[in-house]
C-alpha cells in the first residue's frame, strides 16, 4: 500500500520489518510501507502490542530493522538522523532527574553550535510554546506528570527537528490534562510548522489531533487502513468531537481494531504461540 | 527500582526530622553529658581504678592540650595526608574501573573470577607483604588504603551503572548523543548517587586502615604511630584514651563533611528530596 500525496514526503518507509530473534523468536513488524508528507500530522492507532515502540525505534534510527528501508527527506536513515526528535511516553524515565528544567533542554542545544545566548534563547521559546516559562529552574520531579510531559516536548522544539515522533505521550496522564496536550501539541505544530507522527492507542485522540490516520493491526504488525481525516480546522475539544465526521470516523476505526483483536489472522499465527521450527 | 512511596516517605521523614531536629540534637548532648558524669564518678569514687579509667574531666582537658600540640597535630595530618592521597587514587581507579565493568558485560564476566578472587583478602593480612615491598613510610599505608578502598567504590559503581534507565540513555542518543556523551553526561550523573555511597563507606575504610597500618606496622608516623608510643612508653592512659576520642571525633568529622556535600550536590536523588511547594 502506498500513500500518495500532492506534498512531498518527509518520511518514507518501504517494506519494514522486524523480527526479535532469539529463543522466543518474535515478528514485531510484518510489512510497513507508508509515507509522511511534510507538514502532516500523521498519527498511527493500533491495539496493544502491535510493535508500535519497536516501529518507533526503528523509524528513529535507535535500533537496525531486520528489512526494509527508512528514508527521511530523500536519506537512508542509518544511526540516529539530526532532523529528528523522539518523545517517549515514560518522561519521568526520559528527563534527567539531576538537571533542572532549563537544564533538561540544554542538554540537547549542542555548545560547539550555538552560543549561551542563542541556547537561553531556545530555551525560553521552547518553555514559552509549552506554558512552563516560569518552571525554568525547577527540578522535573517537582513538576506534575503533564507538565513533566510538557518539559520533554519543550527539549523536542528547542532541538529544532523537521519532524517528531511521538511513541504514547499522553498515555499517563489524566483526562483533563490530556486534552490540554492535544490541544499543545495542534497550537505547537502551527507555531513551529512541524511534522508529526504520532503514535496511540486512544481513538479519539488519533482521529482530534491528525490529518491522516494509520491504523495498525497486531503484531506482526501491517497497515490494516490509510484514512484521511477532514475535520475542519482549528479543532475543538467540544465541538470538534460531536461532528458527525468525527463520530463515523472514531467508529470505522474502532471496529477494525476491534476485529483486529478478536479475528485471528490467516497469516503465520501470532506472538507467542508461535514456535521456532 | 525507586518508588513513589518511598521518595515520599523519606520527604515527610526528612520533614518531620528537621523539626525535630533541635530537640534531637538537645538529647544527644544530654546523653553524652550523663555519660561523661558517670565515667567521671566511676573514676573519682575509686570503683575503677584511675589507671583504667581516667576521670573524664581530666581526658578532656588532654582532648584540648593535644588538639594544640605541635607534634600531635603533625601525627593527625601525617594519617590525614595518607587517607587523602589513599581515596583519590581509590576513587579515580574504582570509579573508572568501574565504569568500564558496568557498561560492558563481556569486561565483567572476564574480571569477576579475579575480583572474587582479590576482594575477601582482608587488607590487615597484606601488611606484611606492604612493609617488605614498600617499607614503613607513607606508601606503605597508601597502597594499603587503596587496595581496602576499591571494592565498595568499586562495586557501587557497578550497581550504579546497571541501574542506568535505559529510557535515560535512549533519550540521550536519539538526540545524537555519542555512546561516549552519553556515558559520561547520562549514566555517570545517574549513578552519582551509588557512586558517592561507595566513597562514604570508602572514606571511614579508609581511616581505620590508615590507623591500624600505623600501629601494626610501626609506621614512621601518624596518628596509630602516636598512640603506639604514648601506650608503650609513656604509661599514661589519659593521653591514649584522649587520642582515641580525636579519632573518633575525625571519624565523625569526615563523614559530616561527606554528608554535607552530599546533600549540597546530589539533592535531586529520590532519598534527598525535600518536598517544595508540595509537589507530588
Amino acid at each position: 500500500m502506498s500513500v500518495t500525496t500532492t506534498r512531498t514526503d518527509l518520511l518514507t518507509i518501504e517494506g519494514l520489518g522486524h523480527v526479535y530473534e532469539g529463543k522466543q523468536r518474535h515478528e514485531a513488524i510484518g510489512r510497513l510501507d507508508f509515507a509522511v508528507p511534510e507538514g502532516a500530522f500523521v498519527s498511527i492507532v493500533g491495539p496493544s502490542g502491535c510493535g508500535k515502540t519497536t516501529m518507533l525505534r526503528c523509524l528513529s534510527g535507535l535500533m537496525s530493522p531486520t528489512r526494509g528501508t527508512v528514508l527521511l527527506g530523500g536519506a537512508p536513515v542509518i544511526g540516529v538522523p539530526r532532523d529528528l526528535a523522539l518523545v517517549f511516553q515514560d518522561y519521568s524515565r526520559s528527563l534527567f532527574p539531576w538537571r533542572t528544567v532549563a537544564g533538561n533542554i540544554a542538554f540537547v542545544l549542542p555548545r560547539k553550535q550555538l552560543s549561551a545566548a542563542e541556547r537561553k534563547e531556545r530555551i525560553d521559546e521552547s518553555l514559552d510554546a509549552v506554558g512552563l516559562s516560569a518552571a525554568a529552574d525547577k527540578y522535573p520531579w517537582q513538576l506534575s506528570g503533564g507538565m513533566q510531559q510538557r518539559v520533554a516536548i519543550a527539549r523536542a522544539l528547542a532541538y529544532r527537528p523537521t519532524i517528531l515522533l511521538m511513541d504514547e505521550p499522553f498515555a499517563s496522564v489524566d483526562a483533563q490534562t490530556r486534552a490540554e496536550l492535544e490541544d499543545l501539541m495542534l497550537a505547537v505544530r502551527q507555531r513551529f510548522g512541524m511534522t508529526i507522527l504520532f503514535v496511540t492507542h486512544d481513538i479519539d485522540e488519533s482521529v482530534y489531533l491528525a490529518d491522516r490516520v494509520l491504523v495498525l493491526s497486531k503484531s506482526p504488525s501491517t497497515i490494516v487502513a490509510s484514512l484521511e481525516v477532514n475535520l475542519p480546522s482549528p479543532r475543538d475539544q467540544v465541538g470538534t468531537r460531536e461532528l458527525d465526521d468525527f463520530v463515523q470516523l472514531r467508529s470505522k476505526i474502532a471496529r477494525m481494531i476491534r476485529d483486529q483483536s478478536t479475528r485471528r489472522p490467516s497469516a503465520p499465527a501470532i506472538g507467542d504461540s508461535e514456535s521456532p521450527s | 527500582m525507586r518508588s513513589v512511596t518511598t521518595s515520599t516517605s523519606h520527604a515527610s521523614r526528612r520533614a518531620r526530622a528537621g523539626s525535630r531536629s533541635r530537640v534531637t540534637i538537645l538529647r544527644g548532648a544530654a546523653g553524652l553529658l550523663v555519660v561523661f558524669l558517670v565515667a567521671e564518678l566511676i573514676s573519682r569514687s575509686g570503683i575503677v581504678s584511675e589507671v583504667f579509667l581516667p576521670p573524664t574531666s581530666v581526658v578532656l582537658l588532654r582532648v584540648a592540650e593535644l588538639l594544640i600540640n605541635a607534634e600531635f597535630l603533625s601525627a593527625i595530618l601525617a594519617t590525614l595526608q595518607a587517607w587523602v592521597i589513599g581515596l583519590a587514587i581509590c576513587i579515580a581507579i574504582a570509579v573508572a574501573l568501574g565504569v568500564l565493568l558496568g557498561s560492558s558485560g563481556a569486561a565483567y564476566s572476564a574480571s569477576r573470577a579475579v575480583i572474587e578472587f582479590l576482594r575477601p583478602i582482608p587488607s590487615v593480612a597484606l601488611i606484611p607483604l606492604a612493609i617488605l615491598v614498600l617499607g614503613n613510610d607513607v606508601e606503605m599505608k597508601i597502597a594499603l588504603i587503596v587496595f581496602s578502598t576499591l571494592w565498595p567504590v568499586l562495586f557501587n559503581t557497578i550497581y550504579g551503572m546497571h541501574d542506568v534507565d535505559p529510557i535515560a540513555k535512549l533519550t540521550a542518543m536519539s538526540f545524537g548523543r555519542s555512546r561516549l556523551s552519553t556515558l559520561l553526561f547520562v549514566s555517570l550523573p545517574s549513578a552519582a548517587p551509588f557512586i558517592f555511597t561507595g566513597i562514604r563507606i570508602a572514606a571511614s575504610v579508609a581511616l581505620i586502615v590508615a590507623v591500624s597500618a600505623e600501629l601494626l606496622a610501626g609506621a614512621s608516623d601518624g596518628l596509630g604511630r602516636w598512640m603506639l608510643d604514648a601506650s608503650a612508653t609513656g604509661n599514661r592512659p589519659d593521653l591514649v584514651y584522649a587520642a582515641t576520642i580525636i579519632a573518633g571525633l575525625l571519624g565523625l568529622g569526615i563523614n559530616g563533611v561527606l554528608v554535607f556535600i552530599e546533600r549540597r550536590m546530589l539533592s535531586w536523588q529520590p532519598a534527598l528530596r525535600q518536598t517544595r511547594e508540595g509537589s507530588a
